[in-house]
């Protein structure tokens, strides 16, 4: 695990105020959002920016990241294979006030969760009262098919837990999650008590994961429906065809393309995008391929079709 | 390692979440949630019933979400975490469409 310099990755100076730290965030999460950003890798950027925020904006947290900071700076550099010193924050606890928002930890790094996740741990176990453990945010990416037809996947999550005799170790839990069929991009799946345990003996909270569909090579998406190109030939768009199109779902069916048809003509195969009520549809954008005129019998084709069918395309621009 | 199963449920109509588990997602209260359905941000079904009986959606968990990130990281106010938010979603549906359209330029 490399150990994380949070201070560079928002640029600051470890002396930097909260001011200072704020003012860095800001400008950097404007220049990485990734709804904003031209940054191949800005997302990842994001979230560790967003990991750098959480540590350096909390002073319990801040205090402890320096003085560990410190301990590896004394013992030279980790070379990569960086582990906290057992016991190093045995006087932090971290606490999440009212004020502090969404659990975004599930997303942050491994190094995030070996350095805070015990104080924040003891922190939130410290309290006797009965208080429901925060639900966990994280984000899911599945293939369109998976999400059309449902999947089961294993995810890991990192957590820090007291052992038999009250140590808190690190550990990895693997969860089956079964996705079922027909979710959409931006929907969330709940996972019941995969959260952050209670205290006082509470229920512990959801873990929350967001759906995300990876780019897929043949269909786009826009909101529930689906978009995929068509090629035809001019033959086809001209005098209209019956042609065979393989849907998202695995299936092939036949659709008419009617006569005198254009390119960028969509069509429209009712219900066949994200279920749903209303159900999505899928698209079809026309795209007028060519034959190549790559034979002598294919050239002379083209040539009869020019002296048959006068055309200039060109009209309507006055030339 | 171990290996567990869980019970999964999708975030919709037919499983929403109730104002409590909305708030307790966002790590907030339910007078915030009561604030975000005033602002518009999220969509309570009948706002003249009581906080209770309200049920969200993913739209709505996604969108509380934002608003609490943007009203943490940025110090917004929710009236512009709900400008940002409806511009947001502009932003992406007109990206989306233009990726439908083999139109985007790949971000």
């Amino acid at each position: 695990m490399d150990f994380k310099d949070y201070y560079a990755t928002l640029g600051v100076e470890r002396a930097a105020t909260e001011d200072d730290v704020r003012k860095a965030y800001r400008r950097l999460a404007r220049k990485y959002h990734p709804d904003v950003s031209k940054e191949a890798d800005a997302e990842a950027r994001m979230r560790d920016l967003n990991e750098a925020y959480d540590v350096l904006r909390d002073k319990e947290k801040r205090a402890a990241y320096d003085s560990l900071a410190d301990r590896v700076a004394r013992g030279g550099d980790p070379q990569g294979d960086f582990q906290p010193p057992p016991g190093w924050d045995q006087g932090f606890e971290f606490h999440r006030g009212p004020g502090a928002g969404p659990a975004d930890h599930a997303d942050f790094s491994d190094f995030f969760s070996s350095v805070f996740g015990a104080g924040q741990r003891r922190g939130a176990t410290r309290h006797n009262a009965r208080v429901r453990g925060e639900d966990h945010h994280a984000a899911i990416e599945i293939t369109l098919e998976d999400a059309l037809g449902g999947t089961e996947r294993e995810i890991s999550l990192q957590s820090v837990e007291p052992d038999a005799e009250g140590r808190f170790a690190r550990r990895t839990r693997t969860l089956q999650v079964k996705i079922p069929p027909g979710v959409h991009p931006g929907q969330y799946i709940r996972l019941a008590g995969q959260g952050m345990p209670g205290s006082g003996g509470a229920a512990a909270g959801d873990l929350y994961l967001e759906v995300r569909i990876a780019p897929h090579p043949r269909y786009r998406i826009e909101g529930r429906d689906l978009y995929m190109n068509l090629p035809v030939t001019p033959t086809e768009a001209a005098l209209g065809a019956r042609v065979q199109v393989p849907t998202p779902s695995g299936g092939v069916v036949e659709v008419s393309v009617p006569a005198k048809a254009r390119g960028g003509m969509k069509l429209r195969l009712k219900d066949r995008g994200f279920p749903g009520k209303p159900p999505g549809h899928l698209y079809l954008l026309l795209e007028i391929a060519l034959p190549p005129a790559d034979s002598d019998a294919a050239q002379a084709a083209y040539r009869q079709l020019a002296q048959a069918v006068p055309f200039n395309p060109r009209s309507h621009l006055g030339v | 390692m171990h290996h567990v199963s869980v019970t999964t449920t999708v975030v919709s109509a037919s499983a929403p979440i109730d104002a409590g588990e909305l708030a307790h997602a966002c790590g907030a209260d339910i007078g915030w949630i009561v604030q975000l359905v005033e602002f518009g941000i999220v969509q309570a079904p009948a706002t003249a019933a009581p906080p209770e009986q309200w049920r969200f959606h993913s739209t709505d968990l996604q969108r509380a979400l934002d608003a609490r990130r943007l009203e943490r990281d940025f110090g917004m106010d929710l009236d512009s975490a709900a400008l940002v938010l409806d511009l947001r979603a502009e932003l992406r549906r007109l990206r989306d469409l233009l990726r439908a359209h083999g139109l985007h330029d790949g971000r």
